[in-house]
């Protein structure tokens, strides 16, 4: 852990308060003439994605967080949670399944994520934005009404997860969602 | 700004003839009005010692905060106005409206006080921004009065002692609502708050500083004063701040001119870079300047 004034503290830093890591939003420089000078940050939890805003003295002192992004391919998931292999030292890693969240329904074995690291241990797991999958089971389709925003429930294969889709999607459609919003993007060949 | 490679300069070409057409202008103004410009030194051999503003240090010497003590020095040698636009230098001061170097435009006027200087202020950012609007003046007191804040209450909290907290709350409640389509003259600061002003009584009875600050659309461009002239007094209030500046030390040479007599006088400094910023509609005083840091 490392400490640096605070005046060297730019936007997509990454800092410690409070025991957690956080990513500086953004920062100001306030100061009246003849007054005390202010940093104003707006930082984001690394862990909760909590957002606040943080007032920090000038010419205090602020501790960097070690946080770096790897590129790691997700295999399996085992009773500890999903095990990833890291792309460039082909390590194996365990993530934490209360990290990985709810992106468990859209993770297949295979999937190329990026997974930010905080003093070497997995803090979040990045999806690619869209993820192709395939409908395991929907209620029978119908027919010719593309149009239609009325939307079903579907089934997706390999996570047995279930997202809103339209009404003409059927079983063995293979479709696009959005993994942020979790919406359907459309249907696909690949 | 845009990416740039490293080297090139962060102000357009425009941006430089604008800037360069600016300063033309100003000069013209003081000359117009009898005030002498003049070169100030760039290494001082004692600090500026105002609150809450850091110098930089070179070698045996200090960087000037602003001009004030060497124009001060003209002033009482030669009973002569006089301006300059020079670098002061201020430590750990970076944002969208600080850089660490600057220009600074400052003159002083014999004879006049705050109220006058003032006007004479509006009247060269009205020359510099080509932005119009009328005169607001307003007291320290009235503008909490305005946002429906009393600076009496304010307490230490969060962390930060009162004096940080009203400090903060200028910044976040007041100064944003100041200058908004008129020029605000802020004045009758607290005494505490003199600085380098004299003090007297307002209507109300209460101490209040001789100073003033004017904004802009939120922006503080100048901060001014009926001059404090009183030797014992002035060197009182350097050595209090003297704590609060590690490593500093008096500029001799200054408090001897005040020991000997520092005439009636009023005198202003301008951030020249935040005045050009408004007159491009910038929304940061980096792209002023060719190199800022």
């Amino acid at each position: 852990m490392t400490s640096i004034p605070i005046s060297d503290v730019s936007k997509g830093a990454k800092l410690i308060f409070d025991n957690h890591p956080w990513l500086v939003v953004e920062v100001n420089f306030v100061k009246p003439g003849k007054g005390n000078a202010f940093y104003k940050t707006r930082v984001k939890n690394l862990v909760t994605g909590n957002v606040l805003e943080k007032t920090i003295r000038g010419g205090e002192k602020v501790d960097t967080a070690d946080v770096s992004d790897a590129d790691m391919t997700y295999l399996y998931s085992d009773a500890n949670g999903y095990v990833f292999m890291n792309q460039t030292d082909f390590e194996q890693m365990t993530v934490p399944v209360k990290v990985v969240g709810d992106d468990k329904d859209f993770l297949l074995e295979n999937m190329e994520c990026q997974v930010t690291l905080w003093n070497g241990e997995p803090i979040q797991v990045r999806l690619p934005n869209t993820v192709t999958m395939e409908i395991e089971y929907t209620e029978p389709a119908v027919k010719g009404d593309t149009q239609s925003r009325v939307m079903k429930p579907a089934k997706l294969k390999g996570t047995g997860s279930t997202v809103p889709v339209p009404i003409f999607c059927a079983i063995g459609d293979r479709i696009m969602i959005n993994t942020e919003t979790r919406e359907f993007k459309g249907r696909t060949d690949k | 700004m845009p990416d740039r490679a490293p080297w090139r300069p962060a102000a357009t070409l425009e941006t430089l003839r604008t800037r360069s057409a600016i300063a033309d202008r100003v000069r013209r103004f003081f000359t117009e009005r009898g005030v002498l410009e003049v070169d100030t030194p760039v290494l001082q051999a004692g600090a500026n010692l105002d609150h809450g503003v850091q110098p930089m240090r070179c070698a045996d010497r200090f960087l000037p905060t602003s001009p004030e003590h060497a124009l001060k020095r003209l002033v009482a040698a030669y009973g002569q106005d006089v301006w300059t636009l020079a670098p002061a230098f201020r430590s750990g001061e970076r944002g969208r409206r600080h850089q660490p170097e600057f220009r600074m435009l400052e003159w002083y006027r014999l004879g006049w006080d705050d109220a006058l200087l003032a006007d004479e202020t509006v009247a060269i950012l009205r020359l510099i921004t080509g932005l119009p609007g009328g005169i607001e003046r307003l007291s320290w007191h009235q503008a909490w009065e305005r946002v429906g804040l009393d600076p009496a209450a304010v307490q230490a909290a969060d962390g930060f002692s009162r004096e940080e907290r009203l400090d903060l709350l200028l910044t976040e409640r007041i100064e944003p609502g100041l200058g908004r389509g008129a020029w605000t003259v802020l004045c009758d600061y607290p005494a505490t708050g003199a600085a380098q002003a004299r003090v007297r009584r307002d209507a109300a009875g209460r101490a209040v500083a001789a100073r003033f600050e004017i904004y802009r659309d939120g922006i503080e461009l100048a901060n001014g004063y009926h001059e404090c002239v009183d030797a014992g007094e002035l060197l009182a209030r350097h050595q209090a701040e003297l704590p609060g500046h590690p490593g500093c030390g008096l500029d001799a040479a200054f408090h001897a001119m005040m020991a000997e007599g520092f005439p009636d006088c009023a005198g202003v400094a301008v951030g020249f870079d935040r005045a050009v910023m408004l007159a491009l509609g910038l929304d940061d005083v980096a792209a002023t300047m060719p190199f800022p840091h």
